[in-house]
Parts: C-alpha cells; sequence; structure tokens
C-alpha cells in the first residue's frame, strides 16, 4: 500500500499541487487522469524524489517503510528501480543512444547491488523477453537507435520492473505511440500487474485509458484531486462539474449537418510519391522510398473527408502533395480540374482556394510578425494589392471568435487554443474552398479540441467549405466527417462513409484500429447527463 | 563500422586531392612565372630560364602538378632554392619539434580541461562555477604568444625554472627535449582548455536535461552515477568536435611561438622562405600542414563512431 | 542582475577601444610615426601617459592606432565571413540534401583544413606582406563558421509548421528565406559575429606579431609585442601594454557577446521573467 497524504508542492513559490491524498491499492491499477498542466506529472516526480530545483514539497507519501518525503537522497536512490519503478511519456528519447539495451536493463540490477554485471546480463535477457523482446529477435547488443517507439517502451518497461518494483509510475506510457502500439503497450502493463502483483500508478490524460485499465481512479484539475472512487462508479456518478465536463469534452459530437454537393472538388489520381533517402557521399546514389503508393481518391464540394493512418503510413506525405508542397513521381492531383504541381509557379489562383492548419500551434507562425501581417500573409497570393487588408483580417478573426484587436499582438501572447483559432483565421483570409487540417486538434486539450471542433463545424456551415480531416485520432474523425479512408503503407485500405466504415469494417487493418482504440464502455455513460 | 571509416577514408582522400590543387594553383599558377617571381625584377631572361628548369617549371600546368603531386607521394618535396638541399630533409628536422609541440599542448589542454569542466557543470550556479566561468573567460582573450611571452619573463628571467628558450634536441634524451617544450605547451594549452573547458560544461549541462537522465535517476542511479555512466560519454560528441578544431589552432598557434622560445621548428623555416621567396619550400610546408589537419579531423570522425552506435551502422 | 552586468561591462570595455579607435583619426597625443631618439625608453610620466618605445615613440598613441588596426582588420573580416557565409548557408539549407548544399558543406570543411595562418603563409607568400593579407586570412576562414551557423540555424527553422504555411502561401524559397529565416536567425548572427570579431582581434594580432600583417610604419599591436620582445629583461612594460590592451578589447567583445546571447535568447529571457 502506498498512501499519498496532504502532499503539496510549491516550485519557485508558485503552488503546484495543493493537499492531494491518494491511497494506491496493491496489485491493482490506479488511474490518475487530467488535462496538462494539472500536475499529474509533479505527483508522479514527488514521489519519486525527484522535483525539478526549486521544489519544495510538504505533507506525506507513505510507503512502507516510512514517509518517502523523509529520506535522504541516498535512501531515495537505493528505494528508486528498486520499490518503485517508473516509465515515461517519449519512448524515442528515454533510453541512453550509446548503450545497449540489455546494458541498461542491467544496470538497474547493478546499481542496487543485486546481481553481478554477467548475472545481471542474463536476468536482463529474461526480463527483455518478458516484455516481449525474446532474445533471438532482440538481442541485448541492440542499441536504442535500432528499435521502434513501442519496442524502446518496452525496453524501459523492462528496466523499471527488473527488480520487481511493488509500485510501477507510467507517465503518459503510451502517449507519443500509435493506437495499436498503444493497445499492446497497455495489454503487456496489465499483465505484469496482474501476474507480478505490483500496484500501477497510470497517469494519462485520455480517459478512455483509464476505463479499460484503472480498479481507482482520480481526477485532477489545478492541482487538487477533484474526485476519486472506484472506476466504474466514477463513471457513472460523475459527481464532479469538472469531471462530467472532460468527460463530455472527450466524447464531444460537434452539431454539424452534411452538406456535400455531388461536384468532385479535389481529385487525386493513381498519386505516387518517392523518397530519396539519405545520400551516401558526394557521389553516392541516394536510395529510394515508396511513401505514397497509388492513391486515389475524390473529395466532394462541401465534404468533410477524413485521412486516418498510424505514423509512417504516408499520410502525411500525401499531405504535402496535396498542397503542392512536393513533387508527385506518377498520377495527379487536381482541385476543380486544375492540376496541383509543386513549387512556386503554381498558380496563385488554385493556391488561394485551398489552405491549411498545421498541428503544432506554437511552430505554427513567425514569432516576430505580428497576428495581423501573419493571418494576411496568404494574401501573398493576390495580385492586386489590397486596401481593406485590414478589414478582412478582422472579419476573419471575429469569425474564429478572437476579437480584431488581436492582430496587433504578438504570437506569443496567445494560448494554444486561441493560437489554433488564428491558424484558421489564416487559412479562411483567401476564402478558400477546401481546408486541410493536418493533425490540427491533435496536439491539444479536450475541453480546447472541443470548442475548436465546434468552430469548425459552424465555418463549415458558414461559408461551404470542404475539409480534408486527417487525423491517428479515430474518435476525432468520426465526429466530424462525412467519409472516411485508412492508410496503411502508403495505401489507402479502406474507404466509405464513416459512420459505415466505424460500424462495419471491412478490412482486416479497419478492424485492427478500431479495435485497438480505448473506449469508455457505453453503459458507463447514462446517468450523469441529468 | 568498416563501411563508415572507408566512406570517411574516401572523403580524406578527396580533400587532401582537391586542397593540394588549391595551394598548387595559389603558388604556382597565380604568380604567373615562380621562377620570375622568386628571382624579383633584376633578374635576367636566362638567369630566370635556367631557375624554371632547375625547379622543373617546364611544362604544362597538368603535368606540373602531377609531378608535384606524384613527388610528395613518394616522399619527394622537390629542392629548396636558397638552401639547396631537399625540402624533404628541411622539414624533417623542423617537424619533429613543432608536431610534438602541438600535440603536447593538445594533450595539456585536454588534461585541464575535462576535470575543469566537469567540475563547474557538476556545481553549476555556485561559487566555484562563477570562479571558473569568470577564469575561463580571462583564458580565452589572452593571445597565446603574449601569455608565452609573460611566462618567460616569469619562470625563466625572474624564477629561473626554465630556459628562455631554445630547443637541446631529442638526442639529449626525451625529458630534456620535453623540459624545454613545456613552456610553450603551457602557453599554448591555457587558452585552448579554456576554451575546451567552457563546452565541456555547457555539453554536460545540456546532456544533463536529456530524458535519458531522468530515466537513469528513476532507475536508482545518484546523481553523480548518472554523470559518469551516462551523460559523460554523451556529453564528449561535441567535445570531440571542439578537439579535432584545436589541433589545427594549435599547429598554426606552436608555429607561431616558436618566435617567442626560439625553437627551431617549421615556423622559423616558413617565415624566412617567405622572406626570401622559396617558393617550393612555402608550397611543401602548407600542404604538410593542411594534411596534418585533414588527418586529424578524419581521426576525429572515426572518434565519433566509436563513441556513437549510431554512426556505426549508418550506411 | 548578473546578466546585465556582463553585458554592461563587455559593452563599456569594447566602447573604450572603439572610441580610442575612432579619436586616434582626429587626435593622439603624439604623432605615431615620428622617431625621436632622445626620449626614447622613457617611463610612464606626464608627457607621456605610458612611457615611449626604443625609438622614442608614444605608447598611448601607438595603441590607440593599433586599436584602429585591429578593430579595421577584424571588422572587415567578419563582414567578409557574413557576406559570403551567410548566403551560402541560406542557400544550403533551401536546397537540403541537393548536391548543392553537399558542395557548399564539403567547400566548408576544405577551408577548415586551412587555418587563418596557413592562409596568410600562402598569400604572403605570394603577394607580400600587408594588412590586407591579414583581412583576407582571417576573412577567408569565417566565411565557413558563418555557413555553418546559418545553415544549422536555418535548417531547425525549415522543418517549422510556419515555414510550410508560407509555402502553402505561394512563397518561394528565396522569398522564405528574405522573410522567414533569416530575421529569426539574426541573434545567432549578431552573437556569432561579437565571437569572430573577438577571435579577429586575437588573430590580427597573431599574424602581425610574425609579420604576415599590418606593416610598419602603422602601428598594431601585434607588432608592438614583436618589437618589444628583445627588450623583456630591461623594458617589460613594452611587453606588457600592448598584450593588455589585446586581452582587455577581446574579454570586452566576449562578455558583451555572452550577455547578447542571454539577452536575444527567448529561453533564457522566459525563464528570467
Amino acid at each position: 500500500m502506498i498512501r499519498l497524504e496532504d502532499l503539496s508542492v510549491t516550485i519557485h513559490g508558485a503552488p503546484i499541487l495543493s493537499e492531494v491524498s491518494l491511497d494506491i491499492a496493491p496489485g491493482k491499477v490506479t488511474g490518475l487522469v487530467g488535462e496538462s498542466g494539472s500536475g499529474k506529472s509533479i505527483t508522479a516526480l514527488a514521489m519519486m524524489g525527484l522535483l525539478p530545483h526549486g521544489s519544495t514539497a510538504s505533507g506525506h507519501a507513505w510507503l512502507e517503510e516510512g514517509d518517502v518525503l523523509a529520506k535522504t537522497e541516498r535512501e531515495m536512490c537505493t528505494l528508486r528501480g528498486n520499490r518503485v519503478g517508473m516509465i515515461f511519456q517519449e519512448p524515442m528519447t528515454a533510453l541512453n543512444p550509446l548503450k545497449t539495451i540489455g546494458d541498461q536493463v542491467a544496470e538497474t540490477l547493478v546499481i542496487h547491488g543485486r546481481a553481478t554485471k554477467r548475472e545481471a546480463l542474463e536476468i536482463a535477457r529474461a526480463r527483455l523477453a518478458r516484455v516481449g523482446l525474446p532474445e533471438d529477435r532482440f538481442p541485448l547488443g541492440r542499441y536504442p537507435h535500432e528499435l521502434s517507439g513501442g519496442q524502446r517502451q518496452r525496453v524501459c518497461i523492462a528496466m523499471a520492473v527488473a527488480l520487481n518494483p511493488e509500485l510501477l509510475i507510467a507517465d503518459e506510457p503510451t502517449t507519443a505511440l500509435d493506437v495499436t502500439t498503444q493497445a499492446q503497450i497497455l495489454d503487456l502493463l496489465k499483465r505484469l500487474v496482474a501476474e507480478e502483483g505490483m500496484s500501477l500508478l497510470l497517469i494519462t490524460h485520455d480517459l478512455a485509458v483509464v476505463s479499460g485499465l484503472a480498479d481507482h481512479v482520480a481526477v485532477m484539475q489545478a492541482g487538487r484531486i477533484v474526485e476519486q472512487g472506484p472506476t466504474e462508479a466514477l463513471f457513472r456518478s460523475m459527481a464532479h462539474p469538472y469531471t462530467r465536463k472532460l468527460f463530455a469534452a472527450s466524447s464531444h459530437q460537434p452539431a454539424r449537418v452534411a452538406q456535400a454537393e455531388d461536384v468532385p472538388l479535389l481529385t487525386v489520381e493513381n498519386a505516387v510519391r518517392d523518397y530519396a533517402t539519405a545520400r551516401l557521399g558526394i557521389f553516392g546514389q541516394p536510395g529510394r522510398f515508396r511513401a505514397v503508393n497509388g492513391v486515389s481518391f475524390t473529395l466532394r464540394r462541401g465534404e468533410s473527408l477524413g485521412l486516418v493512418g498510424e505514423s509512417g503510413c504516408g499520410k502525411s506525405t500525401l499531405t504535402r502533395a496535396i498542397l503542392g508542397l512536393d513533387a508527385l513521381q506518377g498520377g495527379a492531383i487536381r482541385l476543380d480540374g486544375q492540376e496541383i504541381h509543386a513549387g512556386p509557379h503554381l498558380d496563385a489562383t488554385i493556391r488561394r482556394r485551398m489552405q491549411v492548419v498545421f498541428q503544432d500551434p506554437y511552430g505554427s507562425f513567425n514569432p516576430r510578425w505580428r497576428v495581423e501581417r501573419l493571418v494576411a500573409e496568404p494574401f501573398h497570393l493576390s495580385p492586386e494589392h489590397l486596401p481593406d487588408r485590414r478589414d478582412r483580417v478582422a472579419r476573419a478573426l471575429e469569425d474564429v471568435g478572437l476579437e480584431p484587436e488581436a492582430m496587433h499582438r504578438f504570437i506569443h501572447e496567445f494560448s494554444g487554443g486561441q493560437r489554433q483559432r488564428i491558424a484558421i483565421a489564416r487559412a479562411l483570409i483567401t476564402n478558400p474552398d477546401l481546408i486541410v487540417l493536418d493533425e490540427a486538434v491533435s496536439a491539444l486539450d479536450v475541453r480546447v479540441r472541443a470548442q475548436i471542433l465546434d468552430l469548425l463545424a459552424r465555418l463549415q456551415e458558414e461559408h461551404g467549405l470542404a475539409y480534408l480531416f486527417i487525423s491517428h485520432d479515430l474518435s476525432v474523425v468520426r465526429s466530424v466527417t462525412d467519409r472516411v479512408m485508412v492508410m496503411k503503407g502508403g495505401e489507402i485500405v479502406e474507404e466509405g462513409p464513416t459512420e459505415a466504415v466505424f460500424a462495419a469494417p471491412a478490412h482486416d487493418y479497419t478492424k485492427a484500429l478500431i479495435a485497438a482504440t480505448p473506449r469508455i464502455p457505453a453503459d458507463w455513460q447514462g446517468e450523469q447527463n441529468a | 563500422m568498416l563501411r563508415y571509416a572507408l566512406t570517411r577514408a574516401l572523403s580524406l582522400g578527396l580533400s587532401l586531392v582537391v586542397a593540394s590543387v588549391v595551394i598548387f594553383a595559389v603558388i604556382e599558377v597565380i604568380p604567373g612565372d615562380p621562377a620570375a617571381y622568386m628571382l624579383g625584377m633584376n633578374a635576367t631572361p636566362e638567369a630566370v630560364a635556367a631557375l624554371r628548369g632547375q625547379l622543373g617549371l617546364e611544362g604544362s600546368v597538368v603535368s606540373r602538378y602531377l609531378g608535384w603531386a606524384g613527388g610528395m607521394l613518394s616522399g619527394d618535396f622537390g629542392v629548396s632554392y636558397t638552401y639547396k638541399v631537399p625540402v624533404a630533409d628541411l622539414v624533417a628536422q623542423r617537424l619533429w619539434v613543432s608536431l610534438p609541440l602541438a600535440l603536447y599542448a593538445l594533450a595539456l589542454s585536454t588534461l585541464i580541461a575535462f576535470p575543469v569542466g566537469l567540475i563547474a557543470a557538476a556545481r553549476r550556479g555556485g561559487a566555484t562555477d562563477y570562479g571558473i566561468m569568470g577564469a575561463t573567460q580571462l583564458g580565452i582573450a589572452v593571445p597565446n604568444f603574449w601569455f608565452a611571452m609573460l611566462l618567460v619573463m616569469v619562470f625563466a628571467v625572474n624564477l629561473r625554472w626554465f630556459s628562455a628558450g631554445g630547443f637541446p634536441g631529442w638526442e639529449d634524451g626525451l625529458l630534456a627535449g620535453l623540459k624545454a617544450l613545456t613552456l610553450p605547451a603551457i602557453a599554448l594549452a591555457l587558452p585552448q582548455a579554456s576554451i575546451l573547458a567552457r563546452v565541456m560544461r555547457s555539453a554536460l549541462i545540456e546532456t544533463l536535461g536529456q530524458d535519458y537522465i531522468r530515466t537513469a535517476r528513476a532507475k536508482g542511479l545518484s546523481r553523480r552515477q548518472a554523470v559518469l555512466r551516462h551523460a559523460l560519454r554523451n556529453a564528449l560528441i561535441p567535445v570531440l568536435t571542439i578537439i579535432g578544431l584545436q589541433f589545427s589552432f594549435l599547429l598554426a598557434g606552436a608555429i607561431i611561438i616558436e618566435n617567442v622560445f626560439f625553437l627551431p621548428g617549421l615556423g622559423r623555416l616558413v617565415f624566412q622562405a617567405i622572406t626570401q621567396r622559396d617558393l617550393i619550400v612555402v608550397e611543401s610546408l602548407v600542404m604538410l600542414l593542411v594534411f596534418a589537419v585533414i588527418v586529424v579531423t578524419f581521426l576525429v570522425d572515426l572518434a565519433y563512431a566509436a563513441v556513437d552506435p549510431r554512426l556505426r551502422r549508418r550506411t | 542582475m548578473r546578466l546585465g552586468a556582463q553585458l554592461w561591462v563587455g559593452a563599456g570595455l569594447t566602447a573604450v577601444f572603439l572610441l580610442a579607435a575612432l579619436l586616434s583619426f582626429a587626435w593622439t597625443p603624439h604623432d605615431v610615426e615620428a622617431l625621436n631618439i632622445a626620449d626614447r625608453l622613457k617611463p610612464m610620466g606626464a608627457i607621456y601617459p605610458l612611457g615611449t618605445d626604443h625609438f622614442g615613440r608614444d605608447i598611448l598613441s601607438m595603441l590607440m592606432v593599433g586599436a584602429r588596426t585591429s578593430i579595421a582588420v577584424a571588422l572587415v573580416a567578419v563582414g567578409i565571413g557574413i557576406g559570403i557565409g551567410v548566403p551560402l548557408g541560406l542557400i544550403a539549407a533551401a536546397n537540403r540534401g541537393s548536391l548543392l548544399d553537399e558542395v557548399v558543406m564539403r567547400g566548408n570543411d576544405l577551408i577548415f583544413a586551412f587555418p587563418s595562418l596557413v592562409i596568410a603563409i600562402l598569400i604572403t607568400a605570394v603577394f607580400g606582406p600587408s594588412a590586407l593579407n591579414a583581412i583576407l586570412a582571417i576573412g577567408i576562414f569565417n566565411i565557413p563558421v558563418f555557413a555553418r551557423v546559418t545553415r544549422g540555424g536555418a535548417l531547425s527553422l525549415w522543418t517549422l509548421d510556419y515555414i510550410l504555411a508560407a509555402r502553402v502561401a505561394g512563397k518561394g524559397r528565396l522569398r522564405i528565406s528574405l522573410e522567414h529565416i533569416l530575421p529569426n536567425i539574426t541573434n545567432l548572427l549578431i552573437v556569432q559575429g561579437t565571437i569572430q570579431f573577438s577571435l579577429g582581434i586575437l588573430a590580427e594580432a597573431a599574424l602581425s606579431y610574425v609579420g604576415l600583417g599590418a606593416q610598419p610604419p602603422t602601428p598594431s599591436w601585434g607588432r608592438m609585442l614583436a618589437e618589444a620582445q628583445t627588450m623583456i629583461y630591461t623594458n617589460p612594460a613594452l611587453a606588457i601594454l600592448p598584450g593588455l590592451a589585446i586581452v582587455a578589447m577581446v574579454l570586452g567583445l566576449n562578455l558583451m557577446g555572452d550577455g547578447l546571447r542571454d539577452l536575444l535568447d527567448p529561453r533564457v529571457r522566459r525563464a528570467r521573467g
């Protein structure tokens, strides 16, 4: 049993956690849910004694051998990795790139004096096999860069559970992973808890992940636990308004009417896109990699078309070709009958009719420009100088729910959600027919995401826009598209009306994707909407 | 690994060829007729023609280049116009002063910089760190040849611990040679060590902020263990780059600092050759210096691969 | 705060030397070229604030004019580095992975194999010694430095979404390089420029010390040191003063560079509030 009692943390005087109390039962999974900045990661770091510089913690974190917060650094070192293990969100950077995976797993054992180097490697071998990396395919001498993200997360898990700790803390362990990989990792964690009798503290922003895995759930907002209880009971009752808001946002369905006309707007015919891989030396021939392999589809005027797939499936490459950023090696892409070529020579009138919103609200804007100039940048396409440029920017900002005065400010003065609104305003400014939404809501917290989805639905109706909605998130695609395409290995493996595809997927891969997507059981949801 | 080494070796060879073409062009093509240039304004046409024949300057530019480059490959650097002896002999003696000096300084600089940078990074923000940062800031600003003069004033003139200059030659034993090179090496090494220590410190601090250090700490490694077992080797990658660059600075510095200590190294040879317009000596010497720098760059590339497994498999 | 102090001390030191160099165009305490054997090797005093050298020339006046030489050489060399290196870096980054990029980068590597001293030796052997050689030698070595810094900074910007947005807006690589990339790497270039400026001062001193830089009678700090070297037993002040001038100038520039970097780096700025 691990018990947090009135845990409070301040960093440089600013309160981050306030009186957090939480019981983590042995052999069970405890979920800690909250939006970014709610303090859930700091809770975990406090339990590990790894708080950042300038932090002060008060309260207690009771383990079998006493209060963790009262221990010296030396005592904590014997505790970490031994009694409490931890894994983190970003498996790509969590491993030392210069050491083999065998050495890194064995290190946990050697550091705690539990084994000699040779014995430790033997145990590491067994532990790696235990997490699904068997010796014959993943020898101990592999380096992290030779493994995929999911495989690296398995190595991290093997490291964290090498000494059978009584508590494993997993901080957003699957957020950086694809949905099918996420399902495998969650499955592995579940099995480890069941078979090794350890406790798991699962920290996540995703209610659905928690609902499928946790026995007990705590909801965190602004450094406080606002509600906690057994998972099913908590989901059924949702006593706290914040929990209800979070839940509503995560399954939000924007009100939208299908308005697709039977007129083709964007047609892609047999698109082929090859990549040159790195050149070897000055005379070396670059290799070739086919990222998009004979893709064809039609997007109708006013339609909302989804494109889903996991990382590396070719959807970003296809997007870049559609936007005229990269040339195709075969096939053709046409907007309203006019062919799209790559490069700056693309006809301005086509460019004007197709705009884009990207994922990253922080990298999408030149930090040195004011919002007015940022939003007006696509006017570069209009040959004539526009006297009413400022009015148009003001209208676009109002359209996305911002004050026109925002145009005088710099981008760093806005939050992530506001930035995404500005990105949409920039896309609207040329009155386009089509907006490509490239993971446009993926970086946002659920409640902000719901607002942006509502905004997109409203704008579609008001301006008769067509959307190409590219995402890895099936539930979002399901809630905002008329039709959906599933992409894998550079090809579209399934395509059809969204509801039909989700209700009765035809292709095995689509089935696997849908099965892997965590969902809150439907019958848990009835009672809170009173 | 082998494939990586081979591609680097190929690039080494290519760099040498291009560098030799550039040097050849500057010395033998740009001045027009090197023989006329070497003899000056008042030379008779007969004398110029004779020198041209003596230097092997007849024939097309291409055949001259090939002759020069081919000669160097077989150890024939031509004959000095002023000394009337083979350039290879002239250079060989002096190289054994300049090269050991540069390497001595490189070793000193690295030996000083590593612990200093490590301590500064470990005590980041503390008084020790501020002290080290201040001292290295000053160290960077000091010209090495002036520092050498100060060292002579203090240790040779006032304290008389070292001789003020000269070189006994390696025949008198390794220790005597090293002692004569010690003050020059310190003068060269301290400013470079200041730079290297700062690079070491910032590389370590950057590495300590990486996710895998947090992972290591979560495994139960103490701060010290995390630095020694994980951060140090990762921080070595940017430090290696600087060490490679420093060699070329140290070689140039060695040539300059020989003036302060009256060392019979390449420096004196090359500056005399410039005054006497002995282009053959200048050409070969410059090629030799560039060769040394390119070879060190190659060795640094190999060292990268030894440190970083990601490079070894990049084929 | 400490960061601010660093910047102001650095800027102050630099300003003193810049002003002294500017003033030397209009006025120096004594004529730097006039030999006055009667007053040779005077100690510091009222007429000659810092004393005189073995030809009876006023040390303070020579240091002032020497500052002018140093600053002019280093500044023009930085100009050459920026003028050629920055466009090359921008072009290489805009065409990442192309043969052009490869050629620019290999060319950079090649120049890195020629330290300034070696370039100066080559040029001087063919054209004879002059201050122009020092400028060229240091300037040529600055080209790959700026090309690398520019390319590195530009490459990280090219991956950002706002560059993609500009491309979707139909802007070409050149226009994006000038409108989006260049303004966002100016901080980087200012900091690197200060560093190269201070390295240029050091390199100029070294080159003129070995006779490859400014020629007599133009005073320069490096040659003052070379001339003082034979007298370090009898007149150590002659060897100490020009060295101190170099240290103070370079220290000032480096402090200013570090201060500017902290001031211009948004990460540091945000961390301070």
